[in-house]
């Protein structure tokens, strides 16, 4: 086969809405609340959201994971792509704007998280999904070992797949079970009836509220992640009367919410060196925007090396 | 370094080695090694690169890229010994399996404690976790469950020198990494590590499935079923589709599964609660009518849902039957140019005096179009690879990318030039250059001037 020539200039993502799809194009700089203006109107929505009034960037390089990271996937696994400006100013185009791809390797799921040390976003292209209709926030309550029965059951069933979160919340002395759910208008009943079944069987009391904000928690100042039967009790562990802990259940994921104050990074600090060394045993990890990233390890230094040099050539 | 009768060097013993499943084309290696365990793969790889010989690693060979085969020689390591299940933690929705692991014995495992793992090949009875891995594996189930990538959470994974790291695991971070070093491991084709063993998410098994099957007169009405599928709070997990070709392929074979002949065949699936999938058949059945099918049928019975998915997942295997060789693309476009694209297939090939069949994932716009020809007749390769690249040049254009979950290997190499400009071809370049500078681990692949040098 002849060879085909190499391209002499760089492809890049141009801001679009493809409703047939199930994609659009926006900057980085876009709010949550922009996102979902731009794509209501078409019957979809970004569920990954946390803040409606912070970019979509402060919330890719605060956390992995959403609460309806639970049915939908991880942000890396929502972002199909993007324009990037590397460290030395120049802007390439990362990955596909259609949602399966392996073609080259990964450095869309390698840069996304990577804190801003190896460049930043421009544009995300973002998988949408359909808006069915009918929101729905259930809170359950009781003794502990009703709430842990409460997310076994939850995320356990065949119901699993359509809850769009399954969360502990653990807020000073309170703890509660937080279901969101989002069904198209008649199927509600059958969403409620199962709710209630699952309060029944765990003995918890079972409150049920419109969605509106309903997970929209904020940008986390501490984000751990473990497995996913170790989140209750690592939210028990970190919450304490100045913290809010959201143990997303099936991420494996805690968001760490601080009161603030100049001593905000010596707390986040205090909370990874108690845990740190369980999480990295299991191939977990922890991130804070409060906290600088650990220094590389030294295997992978020399291949850091590399990659910047690829990624800093002017 | 290896143990006794683990190496194989005979014309016979590599015979079977000398490709993939995509058959073509014929690389026959210097020889082939089964390493006993991972410790023997650790002080085989550091023998290798000592040697200065190009190594590929394989698991079932049921790859279609040209992926795991001896392209500039060298010798394939096979990871057939590595097929242990060494945990599953239902508790914490994860299991840590060896890379030799068959597919479909992990679900056989999965599924008594009503689990399973979602990425679903059609080669699922042969295929490993690790030739999964390698190539970002997909499937039928993809389109609500995503691919391989969205389930890995930890690789450990022997370099060339020897050195057995692991990034993640069962807790799918970084763990003391700084940089998400998985992530390029996904996908890799094998040519930065030999991977050993996987940390993978599971999921819990849905309580009930239907199978819906509807016929359309042409590519556009089916096309329109697409779209509103797509777009459906159903969330089907699976939407497929067969042409006509495809169809009449399978109801000629021992795979017959009673599809009507002469239609293009959409296949599409809902699972769930029973409550749920029960309430919802209905209103899928209705948008596949109201795109223009008089011909929808749906059960929730099980051998009826087989039959149908085994008509659909045999049929790669059943192009045999209609000429000695194949290539099959693997381009993933917006699906708002599924009909302009699948026009395109016929017309080029047709144009060629090529058979085109396309079975594909289609609620991903996933194509699959396979072009079946005779390599032994003078020219026609050469055909098939001009309908290749306009194809793709095409696919590239309407904003799709070269492969969803095939992999490159050396059979799509050609095309990369397509995709990458100076500055991303740079940063591609720099994966192996970290890894595997001089190419040693399958060379020629990925991209095709991936040549290892000695």
């Amino acid at each position: 086969m002849k060879a085909i020539a190499p391209l002499t200039e760089e492809r890049f993502f141009t801001v679009f809405l493809d409703a047939v799809d199930g994609t659009v194009c926006v900057p980085a700089n876009t709010t949550g609340a922009a996102l979902q203006a731009r794509v209501a109107p078409h019957g979809l929505r970004f569920p990954l959201l946390l803040d409606p009034a912070t970019s979509l960037s402060a919330h890719v390089a605060a956390t992995t994971h959403a609460p309806a990271s639970c049915r939908f996937g991880q942000y890396c696994d929502n972002i199909l792509g993007m324009n990037w400006r590397l460290p030395g100013g120049r802007v390439v185009r990362i990955g596909e704007r259609v949602a399966k791809t392996t073609t080259g390797y990964d450095w869309l799921r390698f840069l996304l998280h990577a804190g801003g040390r190896l460049g930043e976003p421009v544009d995300y292209v973002l998988r949408l999904r359909p808006a069915c209709g009918f929101s729905l926030l259930a809170w359950f309550e009781g003794e502990a070992a009703a709430l842990r029965g409460c997310v076994s059951r939850l995320l356990h069933g065949g119901w699993m797949h359509w809850w769009d979160a399954v969360d502990f919340v653990a807020e000073g002395d309170r703890r509660r079970v937080r279901v969101a759910v989002d069904c198209p208008p008649g199927e509600a009943p059958l969403f409620t009836e199962e709710l209630q079944r699952v309060a029944a069987a765990a003995g918890a009391r079972l409150t049920l509220q419109p969605a509106t904000g309903g997970t929209l928690d904020g940008i986390p100042d501490l984000v751990l992640k473990t497995t996913p039967d170790r989140v209750i009790a690592l939210a028990e562990a970190l919450a304490q009367p100045a913290a809010r802990c959201v143990g997303l259940g099936y991420s494996g994921v805690v968001h760490v919410y601080l009161r603030e104050g100049g001593d905000r990074p010596d707390r986040i600090r205090a909370m990874v060196e108690s845990h740190e060394q369980a999480l990295y045993a299991l191939g977990g990890d922890w991130h804070s925007r409060w906290l600088p990233a650990p220094a590389p390890a030294s295997a992978e230094a020399a291949w850091l090396v590399t990659l910047e040099q690829a990624l800093r050539t002017p | 370094m290896l143990s006794r009768g683990r190496v194989f060097t005979s014309p016979a013993q590599l015979a079977g080695y000398a490709s993939d499943a995509l058959g073509y084309k014929s690389y026959p290696p210097d020889a082939v090694v089964i390493p006993a365990d991972a410790a023997e793969l650790v002080e085989f790889m550091r023998g290798a690169r000592d040697l200065g010989l190009p190594v590929m690693l394989r698991g079932a060979g049921t790859s279609l890229s040209g992926g795991p085969v001896a392209a500039q020689g060298g010798v394939i390591v096979h990871t057939s010994s590595l097929r242990h299940i060494r945990e599953i933690n239902r508790d914490g929705f994860w299991c840590e399996v060896e890379s030799g692991v068959a597919l479909n014995d992990l679900d056989a495992a999965l599924k008594p404690l009503g689990m399973f793992y979602p990425p679903d090949p059609s080669s699922g009875p042969v295929c490993t976790l690790g030739g999964n891995v390698a190539s970002n594996a997909g499937g039928a189930h993809c389109f609500r469950y995503g691919v391989t990538s969205h389930y890995v959470l930890g690789v450990e994974v022997v370099l060339l020198d020897g050195t057995v790291h692991r990034f993640g695991g069962p807790a799918g971070g970084r763990g003391r990494w700084r940089e998400d070093w998985r992530r390029f491991m996904v996908g890799s084709e094998g040519t930065l590590g030999a991977f050993t063993r996987f940390w993978l998410r599971l999921l819990p098994l849905p309580e009930k499935v239907w199978t819906l099957r509807a016929t359309y007169p042409d590519l556009r009405s089916i096309e329109a079923a697409i779209h509103a599928l797509v777009a459906h709070p159903s969330f089907p997990a699976a939407i497929e589709m067969l042409d006509p070709r495809g169809v009449a392929m399978v109801e000629g074979s021992r795979m017959a599964a009673g599809l009507p002949r002469g239609s293009f065949m959409l296949l599409t699936e809902i699972d769930g609660p029973a409550a749920l999938v029960d309430a919802r058949v209905a209103a899928v059945s209705d948008i596949l009518r109201r795109a223009g099918s008089d011909d929808v049928a749906f059960s929730d019975e099980e051998e009826t849902r087989r039959r149908l998915w085994k008509a659909r997942k045999a049929a790669g295997g059943l192009l045999g039957q209609l000429s000695p060789d194949f290539v099959v693309q693997d381009a993933v476009i917006p699906k708002g140019a599924l009909a302009e694209i699948l026009q395109l297939v016929y017309d080029e090939a047709d144009a060629a005096g090529i058979l085109a069949v396309n079975i594909f994932h289609a609620g991903d716009g996933n194509l699959h179009p396979n072009f079946v020809f005779n390599s032994r007749v003078p020219g026609e390769l050469e055909k098939v690879e001009r309908i290749g690249e306009r194809l793709m040049r095409r696919v590239i254009a309407v904003g799709g990318t070269l492969s969803g979950e095939h992999g490159i290997g050396n059979d799509k190499a050609a095309y990369m030039p397509l995709v990458y400009g100076p500055d991303s071809m740079r940063l591609q370049w720099a994966v192996p250059a970290a890894f595997n500078p001089r190419h040693q681990l399958n060379p020629l692949k990925v991209f095709g001037e991936r040549r290892f040098t000695g």
